[in-house]
């Protein structure tokens, strides 16, 4: 896999417009964040605990609802779904791996990986040689039948990638997806999204990982108190060197144009 | 309120279906535990204390005076098996008896006890009536002992009457006695007592003579072995002198009543009951101490010793327990109200409410088995190490199940559904759980409605026979104020007692038209020799064919001959006949010996009686008695209009048309059903809330992997159907096995009821379960199952994916 820099293509996959998510009475998770990312784009997330980084994945996700504004997303208006509805915009277009993998532990890695393409109901021939492929292609199909309790960090990780990818996501959330990994793990985690990107796979970063903001998204949001304080484009830190020479793309101050 | 104090009271606030459930399961258990073991001691125990205390004979045998002498009769007390033995006694076989015309006590306006029919009389007399030893001590209620010839104490006369006379009707000279005194023989030995003088004068004015021995054997604990005693004196007497016999089994039957016949199914119901409550209980404190365990490290951390961990535990289920034990044991006494009512209360018994200490042992040893049930885990949660649960936050997670997953996925099954199927198999024990609770809802459930279907069908046997008919025609009815007699005032032997003519009536109906079919019978005044004199029975003579009437046998055929009787199943086991055996009946002296044919499953009057053909009775020089006809009209044929035709035909005859009374349902059987379909209900909600309970228990283990599934795409009706895939094969399981449980506790109870007030059930009634009936009963687990799992599916559906995520 390649990492070429480039421009991120259009058109939207992301259009989260004056998005708000309050709970009880407390102040907003989220306040009017009005955010656009391009299909193929990989953003990346950044703000500390209690900022709004998991409210904004999981109103992407339609794991929730914003309660007002809008959320669009590969021209789906998730924030008009139901459950049902949101159930299936998941598994056709959203992928989503997590810091501590949230893989079955009761399942092989090969069952886990099937798990999203049999609840789409993909026919038994086209899942089997779609998981072959995706195993193959991260390196982990000599332990499809393990457990994932035997694997490492890294290797776990891969698996969740793979389960993520399954139903060809058009959209690949990663919450904190080297946050529970050793820093040879995380490197490994941050050149595979990389790939990913560089084939065209749209990414959305949710990590407090200042670096792996840096060297793998093109482009850079920090959230503050549900706003979104900061939107920085990467500059020429992301790419195979970065992985080597950490990119130095600090969001405290202005890296690279402010939209 | 103490630190420990409020604990338990946010532990039961939170739990508060849990709570509800074991105060409901406890309060079933008690209910039915208090009224069955209330009701044996209410009923049987004052029966059995004073049987053992005025030395109850196991066996009263009477021989025919003409065929056994006295001391033929006397030597049966060696015969084998006896161990003690009383008599000979000289005995009359029942007499007709009327109330003295000095008795002017009223009976209603206008109308006195004088001359009106009083309940017929077996005389004995004894040397020394008032023995305080040796068998059968007969115990004075009222009044006092025969002193003189003139003088007799009877066990069934009005008290209206005591001291005024009695008149033995169907004697010569129609003997006269003074009524002195109330007295009874525990065994229904005799009605009646009087001198030896007092006994020369029936016997001096044609009463037949016989001898009566009284006996206690080695064993006599069952019908069988009393059948075999009497077998064994039969054997000892002269050939076919034994006329009756009388077991003190029939006595006690007849002592308690049909509150006996509660007590089977109540018993299934107390042990399922107090099975389920166990169950629930451990499903409930276990599942409390799993899901708490991060809880438990906090309450450690606080200062909490083990022992008061233990203690807040197990009182979280202590509290709902107890108040379903206080609840359950009010119900209990509530309900012996009406079901003690019609049990004899003359042996000292405490009329319609149950023991003290029943209401106190039942409760406190329920309350100890709950609060050892929840002290298992709650010493489990108290022991648990404060660092682990700290950091851990919930239990270890096993590596089972996970051949199940393997095989669960290759089945051509929706993912939802094979991976609910595997999940049993990741926590068998759980699964376990949901499965006893299953069992038991579908052991209740089936034992239920096997019983409910018996009772429905014992309530159409009632309705068959004797009680069945289109319209009835009695004999036209004077009324009293014109100075014609007050119906069932006289004797059917009486001569102002008005009867039908059979062969006319019978013509007359024919002509009719839609008359479909008919017949006529009544009562004929005979009585039977050594039957029961408890209660009444009667010797009924029939005129015409009344097989469409439905009504059962239960061994034996039907009469077809001259001689020949059928006996109803309730007397034969009263007085141990059997088909082939010979009954004597006597009507105004006049004796007719029978060979019982047949024993049959009749119901009508008080289920005692003896059915006899009218030509058999005139052949034999005795008066055939038709008091009705039971007519079954032809399909479409208006009552009314039938009526008004009919009476133009049956007015000279001095018949008239009336309606056939409905309702002869038995209300014992009315109580009963409601009994049985209130306890069911209650275990069979306690037993879906089991499940409820476990599944919810499950799913907020499982609700991180739920998360998963969500966001890995599952949609709502994926999950519920995941969740409910999960608990379907355990509930098919547990229900298959539970049918068969439940039949077999269906088939050991209803036969034990019949039994207990002296009936033998036909087939008809006991084949309770059909294929229609079985085969949803099937699947009734699975019901279950999926019932009480609908709500958490509903809820692992709707919960928060975002949340579930987060949850370890």
């Amino acid at each position: 896999m390649t990492n070429p820099s480039r421009n991120p293509p259009n058109p939207l996959m992301i259009d989260l417009r004056e998005a708000t998510k309050k709970y009880d009475d407390g102040p907003p998770a989220l306040a009017g964040v009005t955010l656009s990312v391009a299909a193929g784009e990989c953003l990346a997330v950044l703000g500390h605990s209690g900022s709004g980084k998991s409210t904004l994945l999981n109103l992407i996700a339609g794991l929730d609802r914003p309660s007002s504004g809008t959320v669009t997303v590969n021209g789906i208006r998730v924030d008009r779904l139901g459950e049902a509805g949101s159930a299936k915009y998941r598994r056709a277009s959203i992928g989503m791996i997590f810091q501590f993998f949230n893989l079955l532990d009761d399942l092989t890695v090969l069952d886990n990986v099937l798990v999203p393409a049999q609840l789409a109901g993909m026919g038994k021939a086209e899942a089997k040689r779609r998981s072959a492929e995706l195993l193959g292609s991260l390196g982990i199909d000599r332990h499809a039948k393990a457990y994932p309790q035997r694997l490492s960090g890294g290797q776990r990780q891969r698996v969740a990638v793979a389960r993520a990818l399954m139903n060809r996501p058009a959209l690949l959330l990663a919450d904190e997806p080297t946050g529970a990994l050793d820093s040879h793990s995380a490197q490994d985690v941050r050149r595979l999204l990389l790939d990913l990107n560089a084939e065209g796979q749209t990414i959305l970063l949710v990590t407090h990982d200042v670096e792996l903001a840096a060297g793998t998204a093109h482009r850079t949001i920090e959230l503050v108190d549900g706003a979104v304080a900061r939107d920085v484009v990467n500059g020429a830190a992301r790419g195979d060197a970065s992985l080597t020479t950490p990119a130095n793309a600090a969001v405290t101050g202005p890296a690279g144009a402010v939209r | 309120m103490s630190a420990l104090g409020k604990v338990v009271r946010s532990g039961v606030g939170r739990r508060r279906v849990q709570s509800f459930v074991m105060a409901l399961t406890t309060l079933a258990a008690v209910t039915s535990s208090v009224l069955s073991l209330g009701l044996l001691t209410v009923v049987q125990a004052p029966f059995d204390h004073a049987f053992a205390k005025r030395g109850g004979a196991h066996l009263a045998v009477q021989f025919d005076g003409a065929k056994a002498t006295a001391a033929q009769a006397a030597a049966t007390a060696h015969a084998a098996g006896v161990t003690e033995a009383g008599g000979p006694y000289p005995i009359t076989t029942s007499l007709d008896s009327t109330v003295g015309p000095d008795c002017t006590a009223g009976i209603g306006p206008g109308m006195t006890f004088a001359d009106t029919a009083a309940p017929p009389v077996t005389v004995t007399t004894r040397p020394n009536l008032t023995a305080g030893a040796g068998l059968d001590q007969i115990v004075l209620d009222r009044g006092t002992w025969p002193t003189g010839p003139n003088q007799i104490v009877l066990n069934d006369w009005p008290g209206e009457c005591l001291g005024k006379s009695v008149v033995f009707s169907s004697l010569a000279g129609k003997p006269s006695f003074k009524v002195v005194g109330f007295a009874n023989s525990l065994t229904d030995t005799a009605t009646g007592w009087t001198t030896a003088d007092g006994f020369a004068r029936l016997t001096g004015a044609g009463a037949k003579t016989d001898s009566q021995m009284l006996y206690r054997f080695a064993a006599a604990g069952t019908e069988a072995q009393i059948t075999a005693d009497r077998q064994a004196v039969a054997a000892a007497a002269p050939a076919g002198s034994v006329e009756g016999a009388q077991s003190y089994l029939t006595a006690r039957t007849q002592a308690t009543g049909n509150a006996k016949s509660f007590v089977p199914f109540l018993i299934v119901f107390g042990v399922l009951g107090l099975f389920l409550s166990v169950l629930i209980i451990a499903i409930v404190v276990s599942g409390a101490v799993v899901s708490g365990i991060r809880r438990i490290g906090i309450l450690k951390s606080l200062g909490f010793t083990p022992g008061q961990v233990a203690r807040a535990y197990a009182a979280q289920a202590l509290i709902p327990a107890t108040i379903g034990v206080v609840a359950g044991t009010v119900f209990g006494n509530l309900l012996a109200v009406p079901v003690l009512n019609g049990t004899s209360h003359d042996l000292g018994s405490g009329g319609a409410t149950l023991p003290v200490w029943v209401s106190l042992l039942v409760p406190l040893g329920t309350l100890a088995i709950v609060a050892v049930t929840a002290m298992i885990p709650a010493l489990r949660a108290g022991r648990l190490p404060a660092v682990q649960t700290l950091v851990v936050g919930r239990a270890p997670r096993a590596e089972r199940g996970r051949a199940a997953q393997r095989l669960a996925s290759r089945l051509p099954l929706p993912r939802s559904v094979s991976l609910g199927l595997a999940q049993p198999f990741a926590r068998p024990a759980r699964a376990a759980l949901v499965g006893a609770a299953v069992l038991f809802g579908a052991v209740s459930v089936t034992f239920a409605l096997g019983l409910e279907t018996g009772f429905s069908k014992f309530q159409d046997q009632r309705s068959a026979g004797f009680n069945a008919a289109s319209l009835i025609v009695v004999p036209t009815s004077e009324d009293p104020e014109q100075g014609g007699p007050p119906g069932g005032m006289y004797g059917p032997n009486d001569p102002r007692t008005p009867h039908l003519d059979a062969a006319k009536v019978s013509a007359a109906l024919a002509s009719v038209p839609g008359t479909k079919a008919a017949f006529g019978w009544g009562d004929s005044g005979a009585t039977v020799v050594g039957a029961p004199t408890g209660d009444m029975t009667a010797v009924d003579t029939v005129s015409g064919d009344f097989s469409w009437t439905g009504m059962e046998l239960i061994s034996g055929r039907w009469y077809s001959g001259p001689g020949e009787a059928v006996i109803s199943d309730r007397l034969a086991t009263a007085m141990g006949t059997h088909v082939g055996d010979a009954v004597t009946v006597v009507q105004e002296g006049k004796p007719l010996t029978l060979k019982v044919v047949g024993v049959a499953f009749d119901t009508h009057d008080s289920g005692r009686s003896v059915l006899v053909d009218s030509a058999t009775f005139a052949a034999a020089g005795l008066t055939p008695r038709i008091d009705q006809f039971n007519v079954e009209l032809a399909s479409g044929v208006s009552g009314p209009d039938w009526a008004a035709s009919a009476t133009a035909a049956l007015s000279p005859l001095h018949a008239d048309v009336d309606d056939n009374q409905s309702g002869h349902g038995s209300d014992v059987v009315m109580v009963m059903s409601a009994l049985v379909a209130t306890l069911s209900v209650m275990l069979l909600v306690v037993a879906a809330l089991g499940v409820l309970n476990t599944v919810v228990q499950d799913t907020r283990e499982r609700i991180h992997d739920l998360g998963i599934f969500k966001a890995l795409g599952m949609t709502p009706r994926q999950t519920v159907s995941m969740v409910l895939t999960s608990v379907a094969l355990t509930g098919l399981i547990a229900g298959l096995i539970g049918v068969p449980i439940g039949t077999a506790l269906e088939k050991a109870t209803l036969t034990p009821m019949g039994n207990a007030v002296g009936m033998h059930l036909p087939p008809s009634v006991t084949n309770t379960y059909s294929l229609g009936l079985v085969l949803p009963l099937l699947a009734g687990g699975v019901v279950i199952a999926l019932l009480g799992a609908l709500l958490p599916a509903g809820w692992a559906a709707r919960s928060r994916t975002a949340t579930a995520l987060r949850t370890e």
